[in-house]
């Protein structure tokens, strides 16, 4: 059964890219690409740009690159603007999504036409999950990475939450500068501190409790999402890390307040939250064998996928870029034939192999459209 | 652009170094000026000189002024008993033009924002907090952009005169008048919705 007709059997909302149109993004100079619902496999060599087709793909749904690219890093070399158009369909409406990006210019995102005035509005119309072989650091880097991972799936399931984090984030720079100043002018002004610690208590109170809500709301998918791809009974788990949990926001940045002063930064709050992955009782860190681990990645991103589409009630656009570099051939089967049975929304798929994904899933009767890139 | 004369060129160079004014206009003016009499340039730039060497910030409320007091504070006309606080002079100014307010002013000359290098101390707070310790001051109105550093710094003014026995209140902060519901932003609509006003006491 093709997934257009199974979504429409089950009442489910079709959300489809069904072309892009890429103008001096990255390596492309114009190139214009058609996509069908199910399985879209780019092929082709290391190198020829199949990755800055998913980042644009990725851009166009969050307003950013996934790589964490600035504007002025992302035009192709030696242009001074970028252009993406992307036609999308969802249930019954037909959206088109345009980014214009010029150096020195605020960039511009349209809707059918409409300019946004906030590029917030926009975060959360187009649910997308992206895993790479970059995700990685989830694991291997700092806190800001798995905050990353929280933030990214909660700005794309309320549209509050951004509005609490833009808040606390801006807060939070005043807050730091105006601790840079007292030290350059030895005087500290607490009253100032005061109205930092009043203000942000608010946003800090509702980020909290929106990550561990969501914390919760991962922990089940997860756990299943790994048993189905790794085949192992291991028990995975997920916590949320925050001082807020034993502590209000008031008595934290005021018991923190004589050590931020020394240190001229505020060293207590949500921008110190943390997600700590285990496995049977151990944090993944001591334990996981690079396998064990690229599996385990795979299966958090999955379940962001899934929480997702519990709560927008369609299943998001899925990016999988270079799966074989983080899986052995054996693992990539089982998870390509988990997205095939299930009923997974539109998925991209990067293969350095023409026919490999098609072979895997040919007997499934799917949908499969190779797009080869030299 | 190139002139025969010096002086002209002088001429046109002070004139575009005003905001909004480029080199064409600024030639236009010039010319202009160049064929009126001498006394209208006479006048003219008397103007800008007796303007610039004569004019004060009040004391009071650091509105512009010709003397030591502005023309707002010295009116006996006005309310004594408000306050109400504004970032700068255009805002003062735009307050006035929709002549529903008849008390007292007073120009912070910025909203606190330490990114900035703006502090507390930058701005005329301490003088605020002087003046509202007159006991004929009752209510103080902040009247400041509905931004992140503008209510930071309505919280420390707040902070400032708690327990002075001060009224403070704000601008209403929601939909605009003629709007229309479904443009209005969520964030606008959601903070008209909790502050809303009992009917009856919008005169419009």
């Amino acid at each position: 059964m093709i997934l257009e007709q199974l979504h429409q059997h089950n009442n489910i909302t079709i959300y489809t890219l069904n072309k892009i149109v890429l103008t001096q993004f990255k390596n492309y100079e114009r190139e214009t690409l058609d996509f069908i619902p199910e399985f879209n496999v780019l092929t082709g060599k290391n190198g020829v740009g199949k990755t800055n087709v998913m980042d644009a793909i990725y851009y166009l749904c969050m307003s950013k690159s996934y790589f964490g690219h600035s504007d002025r890093q992302i035009s192709k070399h030696g242009c001074d603007f970028f252009r993406l158009a992307g036609d999308f369909t969802q249930g019954k409406k037909t959206l088109k999504i345009v980014a214009k990006v010029k150096n020195g210019s605020k960039k511009e995102f349209e809707k059918n036409g409409r300019k946004y005035d906030k590029l917030a509005d926009h975060i959360g119309l187009l649910p997308i999950v992206f895993i790479t072989p970059d995700d990685n650091s989830l694991v291997r880097d700092g806190s800001a990475e798995r905050r990353k991972l929280l933030d990214n799936t909660l700005a794309q399931s309320d549209a509050g939450y951004l509005q609490h984090l833009i808040r606390y984030n801006k807060l939070l720079r005043q807050r730091n500068a105006a601790l840079k100043k007292f030290a350059e002018t030895r005087q500290v002004n607490h009253a100032l501190l005061d109205t930092y610690d009043q203000q942000m208590a608010a946003p800090a109170r509702e980020i909290f409790h929106f990550r561990k809500q969501m914390t919760s709301q991962l922990i089940p998918f997860f756990q299943e999402q790994y048993n189905e791809i790794s085949a192992q009974a291991e028990t995975v788990g997920l916590s949320y890390k925050s001082a807020l949990n034993d502590n209000d926001f008031p008595s934290l940045i005021r018991a923190a307040r004589e050590k931020d002063i020394i240190l001229q930064r505020t060293t207590a709050g949500i921008h110190k939250d943390d997600l700590v992955f285990t496995i049977g009782d151990y944090p993944i860190k001591q334990l996981a064998s690079q396998g064990q681990l690229k599996t385990y990645i795979i299966a958090i991103k999955l379940a962001q996928y899934q929480v997702l589409k519990s709560i927008k009630k369609y299943p998001p656009i899925l990016l999988l870029d270079d799966i074989f570099d983080k899986l052995d051939n054996q693992r990539v089967t089982a998870l390509v034939q988990m997205l095939v049975k299930r009923d997974y929304g539109q998925i991209f798929i990067t293969d350095t192999e023409p026919g490999r994904i098609r072979n895997i899933i040919k007997e499934k009767n799917a949908m499969v459209r190779e797009i080869e890139r030299v | 652009m190139n002139f025969s004369s010096k002086l002209i060129e002088e001429a046109v160079n002070a004139f575009a170094s005003l905001p909004g004014i480029g080199k064409k206009t600024a030639f236009r003016l010039v010319l202009h000026l160049m064929n009126q009499d001498v006394e209208r340039s006479e006048d003219f730039s008397n103007a800008i000189i007796n303007m610039r060497k004569n004019i004060k910030t009040c004391r009071v409320c650091f509105n512009i002024s010709d003397e030591e007091v502005c023309a707002i504070c010295s009116d006996k006309a006005r309310q004594q008993s408000t306050i109400c606080v504004v970032e700068n002079l255009r805002d003062l100014m735009a307050i006035e033009q929709t002549g529903q307010y008849r008390g007292q002013y007073h120009i912070l000359g910025g909203v606190i924002s330490p990114i900035e290098g703006i502090g507390a101390s930058d701005l005329n707070i301490v003088e605020l907090v002087e003046r509202a310790k007159d006991e004929e001051v009752k209510e103080i109105i902040m009247a400041l952009s509905p931004t992140i550093e503008g209510d930071t710094t309505i919280y420390y003014i707040a902070k400032q005169m708690e327990g002075m026995g001060v009224a403070i209140s704000t601008i209403a902060r929601g939909v605009s008048f003629g709007g229309e519901l479904e443009y209005a932003d969520e964030l606008t609509l959601g903070r008209s919705i909790i502050s809303r006003v009992p009917y009856g006491q919008v005169n419009d």
